[in-house]
């Protein structure tokens, strides 16, 4: 962490916490609760305006037990992920990551990536402050970024998809496989041994036959424990 | 479907739309204020908070276009503002059209049927909306507690919590391209030649002290993977 004389300096220069006992660090965990917490609320009372718009304004209700129906036949796959994936995710992008990464959508194929490329450019240690704050940066320009780019293709729509080259499109078939096996390299490259024993364990746990949506947490957890046993044999933990 | 887009692509939708756009615009705005104030106590100069901004801004081309393209497939079945107040929010093309027709099955109808009446429509909102606050509210509730537990784990053992972060990074990406990888020959060739590439550059960046190259290096290696990947079609 950083010396006593930084810390008075950054006590100092924010006149809304000196004279507290509150370090930065803390102002940077209540302000992300506050803000996180207020937003997700807004999303959410906001995602129930247009459903009722549409029943109760334009009249056209399809009745309680359709939206029952409908309902619980997607919580009966999704739901689980309503759960798994926040706890998942979690350890890597930290409390303010998270609540922009499940504001925002799109966690693994954006969010997680850009965070870790945020935090890689400034040479942050995984799970250090400054790796959490720097992955703050990523996620949130990358929410702004992908959100004026789908207001602009919303806008110009099929249009601006038919000006682009064929071969364009071809590609993005390939950006799944490609962003994924990037970061992999981007967290694999230091510590070879822990990327291939990730590997393993991610091909073991998708060819086993167990139910299929919590399988990215199980290989999750099984990672984390194969690395904090390795690590502490070899007495890096004490 | 012609009356139900007309329907789904009316004023009032688009002005609901840009409300979830302003709020999710307004957050990520507010959270790099929150970055900036905690900046130089979690050690990073001004010049550090540039080059993060500037990487997660490279970064995040890529993937922002590949999920455009998506959307396109689902702005034909439920219209274009109700699609960017999905995919604006918690919730993916492929999320969000299961949703979609699980609800319009709930109502008895197919998903783009030639006869889709309103209250169809409305049973697919209902599905959606209702279904995507299932993150929301989990992550509003119960991040703060998983942050004190994190605290708990980081004051007693800084070193486990480093090496979970870390482990629980590999774990993901090693199973979602896995996933990815047995698709087909194609996307095999596709991760690994993005895997060697982002391995290359991050050693020759280290090595030689290049820190703008770590910047690009996602950019790169999605560009590099997604070319490979695609010329291999025409020869696998």
């Amino acid at each position: 962490m950083n010396n006593a004389a930084d810390q008075t300096a950054n006590v100092a220069a924010d006149p809304r916490i000196s004279g507290t006992e509150a370090s930065s660090m803390e102002m940077f965990y209540r302000r992300s609760h506050f803000w996180g917490r207020l937003t997700l609320l807004v999303i959410i009372i906001m995602s129930l305006i247009p459903p009722l718009y549409i029943s109760f304004v334009l009249d056209a209700h399809p009745g309680w037990g359709v939206i029952a129906t409908g309902l619980v036949g997607y919580a009966s796959f999704i739901g689980i992920m309503w759960v798994l994936e926040p706890i998942t995710y979690y350890p890597t992008l930290g409390v303010a990551g998270t609540y922009l990464a499940f504001l925002t959508g799109n966690i693994a194929n954006m969010c997680l990536p850009c965070s870790s490329a945020a935090q890689k450019s400034v040479d942050a240690a995984p799970g250090s402050q400054k790796a959490e704050v720097a992955g703050v940066f990523g996620i949130a320009v990358a929410s702004l970024t992908n959100i004026i780019l789908l207001v602009i293709m919303i806008i110009g729509g099929t249009y601006l998809i038919s000006m682009f080259p064929p071969f364009v499109e071809g590609m993005f078939g390939f950006v799944l496989p490609s962003i994924f096996g990037a970061v992999l390299g981007q967290f694999a490259y230091r510590t070879p041994k822990y990327g291939v024993i990730a590997l393993i364990i991610g091909m073991a746990v998708l060819f086993s036959p167990i139910f299929s949506l919590i399988k990215i947490a199980l290989c999750v957890a099984l990672t984390i424990a194969v690395v904090l046993f390795m690590e502490k044999k070899k007495g890096n933990l004490e | 479907m012609g009356d139900i887009l007309q329907i789904a692509n009316s004023t009032a939708f688009w002005i609901f739309a840009f409300i979830i756009v302003a709020i999710v615009a307004f957050q990520a705005i507010i959270f790099l204020w929150i970055a900036a104030r905690s900046a130089p106590e979690a050690d990073l100069t001004k010049k550090e908070v540039k080059t993060a901004i500037r990487a997660g801004f490279i970064s995040s081309i890529g993937p922002s276009f590949g999920i455009a393209i998506v959307l396109i497939s689902l702005i034909a079945l439920i219209g274009s503002p109700i699609t960017l107040m999905r995919i604006g929010i918690i919730g993916s093309a492929a999320t969000e059209s299961s949703a979609a027709s699980i609800g319009a099955s709930a109502f008895g109808v197919e998903l783009g049927a030639e006869n889709f009446p309103i209250e169809a429509l409305a049973a697919v909102m209902w599905t959606m909306f209702l279904g995507g606050t299932g993150w929301l509210v989990f992550t509003m509730v119960f991040t703060k507690s998983m942050g004190k537990t994190q605290e708990k784990i980081q004051k007693r053992n800084p070193k486990i919590m480093a090496s979970v972060a870390l482990a629980a990074m590999l774990g993901a990406f090693a199973y979602l391209a896995s996933q990815q990888m047995v698709n087909g020959p194609n996307h095999t060739v596709a991760g690994v030649v993005a895997l060697t590439a982002m391995v290359a550059m991050m050693k020759y960046a280290d090595h030689r002290d290049i820190s703008w190259l770590k910047e690009w290096a996602l950019g790169f290696a999605l560009l590099i993977g997604m070319t490979t990947g695609y010329l291999t079609t025409f020869i696998m």
